[in-house]
């Protein structure tokens, strides 16, 4: 049976959408995890010299052992958050002949083989080589490494329990979060030292290994909590459980009824980007485009002018890129019933439009205090502001005609490349150099002032030309809407 | 009514649907028959723009349906879950599409009670989004909405599919009042016999996209039909 489970596993993993994209930015994400995964080797094999820095007395094998503790409360926290719980695809298995306790067991065992549990061995294993094995012997750096591999298992299922348990009540997290930060200070002030703790405990069940038999123990009885937990629950709504939302709050917005249709249109896009996960996370991460002024202005290298236009650029429009790209992607579900009914299109693209400059307008707003470094930076960011709501706003529209590609709007956005086709990638980076475009030839004839002018100015008037631009975008939409609409019934 | 004519669509060289003419009278119930893949589908895509014919065309009231969209405030039509927007809750999208087609308070409410039977209590104030509802409930909710503006021509792919016996029954009766009341104009497929001649005073048949049978519905059209697709 087992060996179904893992080929329909196998199936499911190389046949996803994950890899449904362009082999390009497959290649592109094999080599940022390539460069993620070195890092973690290089300081493996340099954490002893690090460690030797900080603490220069000691024995570099107990200080590591200091941090265990910490590291695996901070494994906790971090996998509650960003640990998708394993589920294998019950219901097609709960009808058939196959016995729960082997399902069961399938889950917890396929919930092992995760990043969690492979990435710390990537430190773990050149620091046994290096410094446990030199410093020691063989049978230590060996003992030792099977040690670790049962903490984080242990790790691993306790918290796979706590998730299922919890999942709903992240309060708790927080808590546990807050008592984790109590522990740090009262370890920096020599009150109460949990590295101590943390050392000794992991020393001593190095050295003594025999008692390593008691982390297993820990582990058996992990290992059965879950199970029981879970055997208890095993029916559909369980394990499967989809929580009934409760109808929220946008629900009762009745002011917009009063701008009549655009307004009931203007209240469907709030609700678009709210009530679907993948929109709220990409909508949720966008005030930390507002901070990048804080990277750039404070610092003395990147502050010509090109670069603060550049900021002014990605601060003010942002949130409009992260929205405006995908304003018709994220429709893919319901986007021939956009098509075949009556919805006026002139309106329905008013709408983003609207929605499109308030996030503008409301960026530029939020950026006004960096005037406190210079009121240069006030007026690249006016310039840009005006550009972004003018002309770049338009631009997008114009191009999310190119969409092609559905989005499931249920996944959240991290690591989640669905939907964003090569075109979207393509598209972005131009946006941000076209005004430094603008800007360059009145650079070169010294006219600085006057290039950051030419931005704002562009923008004033393609807002005063607004509804010609307008009619443009639709007539490109009208053209190419069956085309989108077949890329977004292609799953 | 509807009208069409050479009309032909085909996916990499494989010809899906090739109607060379085919008209359907104001008032008319025409209902399609065919299995899988028949082109039921994509008929009815051709007749609401959603899709490009590779050559053809079809009118409605005379006019292309792709050059204008006129046509589009006197036809109703609800094909799959494609057309829901799923995260509104069944109220919210109803008062939505009654705003995209300029209805009033009044006329939404008219509406909810003449459906409240249909619904069955399982549709309104419920606090679900569609998405959550089951799929005969989203059914509901899709051709409930068709129905909304009071249409002159109405398009529905499989409207009896997952509906339960009762609202089978409910709506064969209320297109069968629509159609003498209001002289509704149906375009109706179905793969279950017994519901579209019932229901349709015309059926077509077809098969890899060509219409092997146009006959009107007589008592043994039933029959005739279950001698054509028995196997």
């Amino acid at each position: 049976m087992f060996k179904w489970f893992l080929s329909h596993q196998w199936k499911e993993l190389t046949r996803s959408n994950f890899w449904q994209k362009s082999l390009i930015i497959n290649i592109i994400i094999g080599f940022f995890m390539l460069i993620m995964f070195s890092y973690l080797v290089l300081l493996g094999l340099f954490i002893d010299e690090i460690l030797t820095e900080l603490y220069p007395t000691g024995d570099i094998f107990t200080i590591f052992n200091g941090g265990l503790l910490y590291y695996l409360g901070a494994d906790l926290f971090v996998r509650f958050f960003l640990y998708s719980l394993p589920v294998i695809n019950v219901e097609s298995y709960l009808h058939l002949p196959i016995k729960k306790s082997k399902i069961l067991s399938f889950i917890l065992l396929k919930s092992t083989l995760n990043i969690f549990n492979v990435l710390p061995f990537l430190v773990l294993i050149p620091f046994a080589l290096k410094v446990v094995k030199v410093d020691y012997s063989v049978t230590l750096a060996i003992s030792w490494l099977v040690l670790m591999l049962i903490v984080i298992l242990n790790n691993s299922f306790l918290l796979h329990y706590l998730k299922r348990r919890f999942i709903d009540k992240p309060v708790y997290m927080g808590i546990f979060a807050l008592l984790m930060a109590t522990i740090i200070v009262l370890d920096k002030f020599h009150v109460f030292s949990l590295s101590d703790y943390s050392s000794s405990l992991f020393n001593f069940l190095a050295f003594n290994p025999i008692y390593i038999v008691i982390p297993i123990t820990i582990l058996g009885l992990v290992y059965g909590i879950n199970y029981s937990y879970l055997r208890s629950r095993m029916t559909l709504e369980d394990i499967n459980a989809k929580k009934l939302k409760k109808v929220d709050s946008l629900s009762r917005v009745k002011y917009l009824d009063s701008f009549g249709e655009l307004g009931e249109m203007i209240l469907l896009e709030l609700k678009l980007v709210w009530r679907n996960k993948r929109s709220r996370s990409i909508i949720m991460m966008s005030p930390m485009f507002l901070l990048y002024g804080l990277l750039f202005y404070p610092n003395e290298d990147m502050s010509s002018l090109g670069f603060l236009i550049f900021v002014g650029v990605f601060m003010t429009g942002g949130i409009m890129f992260n929205y405006g790209q995908y304003m018709l992607s994220w429709e893919s579900n319901y986007f021939d019933g956009i098509i075949a009914s009556n919805i006026d299109f002139q309106k329905h693209f008013r709408a983003k439009y609207i929605m499109i400059i308030s996030t503008v307008i409301i960026s530029y707003i939020l950026t006004i205090p960096y005037v406190y470094f210079g009121t240069n930076v006030l007026l690249i960011n006016t310039a840009t502001f005006l550009f972004n709501l003018g002309f770049l706003s338009m631009l997008l529209m114009y191009f999310s005609s190119s969409s092609r590609k559905r989005m499931d709007m249920a996944k959240s956005s991290a690591f989640n490349y669905q939907g964003m086709g090569a075109s979207n990638w393509i598209m972005i980076l131009p946006f941000f150099l076209l005004p430094i475009v603008i800007w360059l030839p009145f650079k070169f004839l010294g006219l600085s002032e006057w290039g950051i002018g030419a931005i704002g100015f562009i923008g004033i008037v393609s807002l005063i030309f607004h509804k010609s631009l307008m009619k443009i975008v639709i007539k490109r939409f009208e053209k190419k809407k069956h085309l989108i609409a077949e890329g977004f019934r292609e799953s | 009514m509807i009208e069409v004519k050479s009309l032909a669509k085909g996916y990499n060289g494989t010809i899906v649907l090739d109607i060379p003419e085919l008209k359907i009278e104001k008032g008319e119930s025409f209902g399609l028959v065919g299995n899988n893949g028949a082109g039921k589908t994509t008929f009815f895509r051709l007749i609401l723009d959603l899709i490009k014919a590779n050559k053809g065309e079809v009118l409605s009231q005379g006019i292309d349906v792709k050059k204008t969209v006129d046509w589009k405030s006197y036809t109703g039509s609800y094909l799959d879950e494609g057309f829901l927007i799923d995260f509104l809750t069944p109220e919210e999208y109803f008062n939505f599409i009654a705003s995209v087609n300029n209805l009033s308070k009044g006329d939404i409410q008219k509406f909810m009670d003449e459906f409240e039977d249909f619904f069955n209590g399982e549709i309104i104030g419920k606090g679900k989004y569609i998405r959550d509802l089951s799929r005969g409930n989203k059914q509901k909710v899709g051709i409930a909405a068709s129905l909304m503006t009071e249409p002159e021509v109405l398009i529905l792919d499989e409207p009896f599919a997952s509906l339960d016996p009762s609202s089978q029954i409910r709506l064969k009766n209320l297109l069968k009042k629509l159609k003498e009341e209001k002289n509704l104009t149906m375009l109706i497929s179905s793969h279950d016999l017994n519901h579209v001649t019932e229901v349709c005073e015309r059926i077509v048949v077809l098969d890899k996209g060509i219409v092997i049978h146009d006959i009107k519905t007589q008592e043994d059209t039933l029959k005739e039909l279950e001698s054509y697709f028995a196997v």
